[in-house]
């Protein structure tokens, strides 16, 4: 059940491959960037590993968000694993927003080891934007 | 008086009327499909169609029903039953070989040690109002299969199109109750009566598919391992369109979900999905369509006949005409038959 | 057709009778009118039962997957196609199927016939020189067949095979221009919001036959995703939730594979515009990745391989 206060804070599920986007993420906890607390986040070996049911999985079960992240082409631990996913992502997102999921609800980053404030500025914009989207509604299952 | 007419044109204010008192099911459109809808007035519903596209059983027997409900706490768990019919039920429009279909549906889940409280319930508080046929279709088989155009097995009242009104007969005392409130139907006329009757002689006549189902339960005994089941389950492609909508295939899964609520449910399950017979060894006994389409001819037209003394089909030619690759049960039947 | 029909048999009988095929899996006439049947021959004296028409529209290639002997198919140029996308990933091997390729300018739409005849049932009916010759009971059509011609066929680019060991025929016109996305082009210039209603409502139709994925041929999974237990990742529930995601993910699974046979949304009881979904990824694998599936042997699948330059501007 959402109660108002929990409609405020939607709360978004992110995936972070371990040897980039995760260490970014504890940089700019290290280094004290503030960002909102509504990630919850899943640690996976590469953005590679994410499969698509795991982010339709996350929108039935309603989270009001979902966030991949990865390191940069060319910077892949596992050599290529974030450009095969690349493709994968942006099949899936063209398709779920065709099918009228809020484009917003499913959001991809490039964050490095190094990056600790564009972490935080991700987390910001990604949070901003799914609360403007408000609850999930669309695939959920009650 | 067991006969009384209504004027088609005031057959939407009956269902209005009925709606105020019961939950109405009755076929209605969405645009190229007409199945069976709860109706809430009297424009919704379509009567001049051949049969609708689902079965009726889904009012009794729902696609996704709720059983029970449960929380678990930290000593015990709660459980809620399914909530009580909010009211008694109609259904509208159901043709002979459909309402006959609930007849062998009562036999299936009334049998063995425990009832089955969920279709039983529905069915006890519901009253079938059926509509004969007058131009059957060419897959129509239900003469051949112990039905007919004009069948009353499961009806309580069953209504004849007579072009400008219906003729409505009742059949069972529930019947005769539900149409005593509508004390302004007029008595029919002997008149109407014959034509209604002479209406049904020819529809009877107009069935052309005729089968041949003498015998076929010792038959099909002798046949497990004829070379026939090889050539049906080449083409076929597992799908579920023949058991789905069959008006008497009723099998189910049931399972547990904990979304919100946590529940368990019952779900239409078919045959012929991989799924069905897979063991927990990973092995399965019907492993392909061959093996489950045998199954299913043997299940519609010896087990069930072995079990319940008629076959588990009504001849409403759904599959033939549904099925993606046109396989057709009266060439099965005959093949059957020839043997 | 007539013509086609018999070097069609001819074709078979010499394939069953050399040697060359244990099996010719091609049309068989049905038992309803305007419907054929796939027809599995393996001995000469039943080629007769070979047919070829304006309603063989199953894609026979589902047939292919998984199969040890050797097979001769009747392909049109959809079904050419999916056996080569079936080929290049390897479930079909090259050199155990005869291919005998039948140019094709189109298949009809039962639905849109049955559509025109509003209800009233078709007992008999007469396909010839571009016409449906439709009869029942006190009526009589006569069709022009590009009226009831399926959506698939008239914006196909493909009329030909582009594979085959034999050609059975007269190659058909081509049509390279035709606007096959505009379907998908009006929906997408609507709002989210529509399109989420439309979907919605369009899906709820769905009775999880899976009519749609058991007749096409890129739906070779052993294990579907929706039946895996253990997890389960999705409900075989009819909730909206679990139709519209077993819908998503099987468009999902066929991007960047599917040759828009159409057999999926002819096969559904329900007359739901699946089409609409699927042709969105075949278009979205256009446009990224300047890719068509179904054309070249040489083809590599697009989600199997990647550029450093592929487009990444939803990535931040």
């Amino acid at each position: 059940m959402k109660t108002v206060e929990m409609e405020r804070n939607p709360k978004i599920l992110a995936f972070l491959c371990n040897w980039c986007s995760y260490a970014g993420a504890d940089l700019a906890g290290i280094g004290r960037m503030q960002y909102p607390p509504n990630i919850r986040v899943v640690r996976v070996p590469c953005s590679g590993r994410v499969n698509p049911y795991f982010i339709i999985k996350a929108l039935q079960r309603g989270w009001d968000g979902v966030l991949v992240s990865g390191c940069h082409p060319g910077d892949c631990h596992y050599i290529s694993g974030n450009l095969v996913a690349r493709r994968r992502f942006a099949v899936l997102k063209d398709l779920l927003e065709y099918l009228g999921i809020e484009p917003g609800r499913v959001n991809f980053s490039w964050v490095s080891a190094a990056e600790g404030e564009k972490f935080a500025n991700v987390v910001n914009d990604v949070v901003d934007k799914v609360k403007a989207l408000g609850p999930a509604e669309r695939l959920v299952k009650v | 008086m067991n006969w009384k007419v209504i004027a088609k044109k005031k057959m939407p204010a009956l269902i209005e009327e009925l709606t105020k008192e019961y939950q109405v099911f009755a076929p209605v459109r969405n645009e190229s499909v007409v199945s069976f809808e709860r109706v809430s007035s009297g424009n919704e519903t379509v009567l001049d169609l051949h049969n609708t596209k689902k079965p009726p059983k889904e009012v009794f027997l729902p696609q996704n029903e709720i059983l029970f409900t449960y929380r678990v706490g930290q000593e015990s768990v709660e459980i809620e039953g399914a909530p009580a019919l909010e009211r008694e039920m109609v259904l509208l429009g159901v043709r002979p070989c459909d309402a006959r279909g609930f007849v062998l549906l009562d036999k299936f889940f009334s049998s063995g040690e425990q009832e089955d409280f969920n279709y039983l319930r529905k069915r006890e508080n519901a009253a079938t109002v059926g509509l004969a046929c007058n131009h059957p279709l060419s897959t129509c088989f239900c003469t051949s299969i112990g039905g007919s155009p004009f069948g009353k097995e499961g009806m309580d009242l069953l209504l004849q199109d007579l072009n400008d009104k219906y003729l409505i007969e009742m059949v069972t005392e529930k019947g005769k109750k539900l149409i005593e409130k509508f004390p302004w139907l007029r008595g029919a006329e002997k008149a109407d009566i014959e034509k209604g009757k002479r209406l049904s002689e020819d529809a009877e006549k107009a069935i052309r598919s005729k089968l041949s189902v003498e015998g076929l339960s010792e038959k099909l005994d002798r046949m497990f391992d004829d070379p026939m089941w090889d050539q049906i389950g080449l083409k076929c492609v597992g799908c579920g369109v023949c058991t789905f909508l069959c008006p008497t295939c009723c099998c189910f899964d049931v399972l547990d979900e904990e979304t919100e609520e946590a529940k368990r449910v019952r779900i239409w399950d078919s045959c012929q999905f991989p799924l069905f017979t897979l063991q927990g060894s990973g092995h399965n006994p019907r492993s392909s369509a061959k093996e489950r389409m045998r199954q299913r001819i043997m299940h519609k037209f010896s087990y069930f006949v072995k079990n319940f003394g008629e076959s588990f089909c009504v001849g409403c030619g759904r599959c033939i005409r549904e099925c993606p690759v046109n396989q057709d049960i009266r060439e099965i039947i005959d093949g059957i038959s020839t043997r | 057709m007539g013509n086609v029909e018999n070097s069609m048999r001819e074709i078979a009988q010499e394939l069953l009778s050399e040697g060359k095929v244990d099996v010719i899996v091609g049309y068989g006439q049905g038992t309803l009118p305007l419907r054929t049947t796939p027809c599995f021959i393996n001995k000469a004296e039943d080629v007769p039962k070979l047919v070829w028409n304006a309603s063989c529209d199953a894609n026979l290639s589902r047939y292919l997957v998984g199969r040890e002997d050797k097979v001769g198919v009747v392909a049109k140029g959809c079904d050419a196609r999916a056996i080569l996308v079936c080929t290049v990933e390897k479930q079909i091997l090259r050199e155990n199927v005869v291919i005998i390729g039948v140019p094709c300018p189109g298949v009809i739409d039962k639905k849109k016939v049955e559509a025109k005849l509003d209800g009233k049932e078709a007992l008999d009916a007469i396909i010839e020189d571009e016409e449906i010759k439709v009869k029942g009971e006190e009526f009589e059509y006569v069709l022009p067949i590009e009226d009831f011609t399926c959506d698939s066929c008239l914006t196909c680019r493909h009329r030909n095979p582009p594979i085959y060991d034999v050609l059975v025929g007269e190659k058909a016109p081509e049509a390279p221009d035709a606007d096959e996305f505009a379907e998908v082009s009006s929906l997408e210039s609507r709002s989210a919001e529509e399109r989420w209603a439309h979907f919605e409502e369009e899906l709820s139709k769905c009775i999880r036959c899976y009519a749609c994925r058991n007749v096409c041929p890129l739906c070779y999974c052993k294990e579907c995703f929706v039946d895996q237990t253990m997890p389960a990742w999705f409900g075989k529930t009819n909730r909206l939730s679990d139709t519209m995601i077993y819908h998503i993910v099987r468009a999902f699974h066929v991007a960047g594979r599917c040759v828009d046979c159409g057999a999926c949304s002819r096969a559904c009881p329900m007359d739901i515009n699946l089409r609409q979904l699927v042709k969105k990824t075949e278009k979205i694998v256009r446009e990224r990745f300047n890719y068509e599936a179904g054309i070249s042997l040489e083809e590599v699948p697009p989600l199997g391989e990647f550029k450093m330059q592929d487009a990444q501007e939803f990535i931040r």
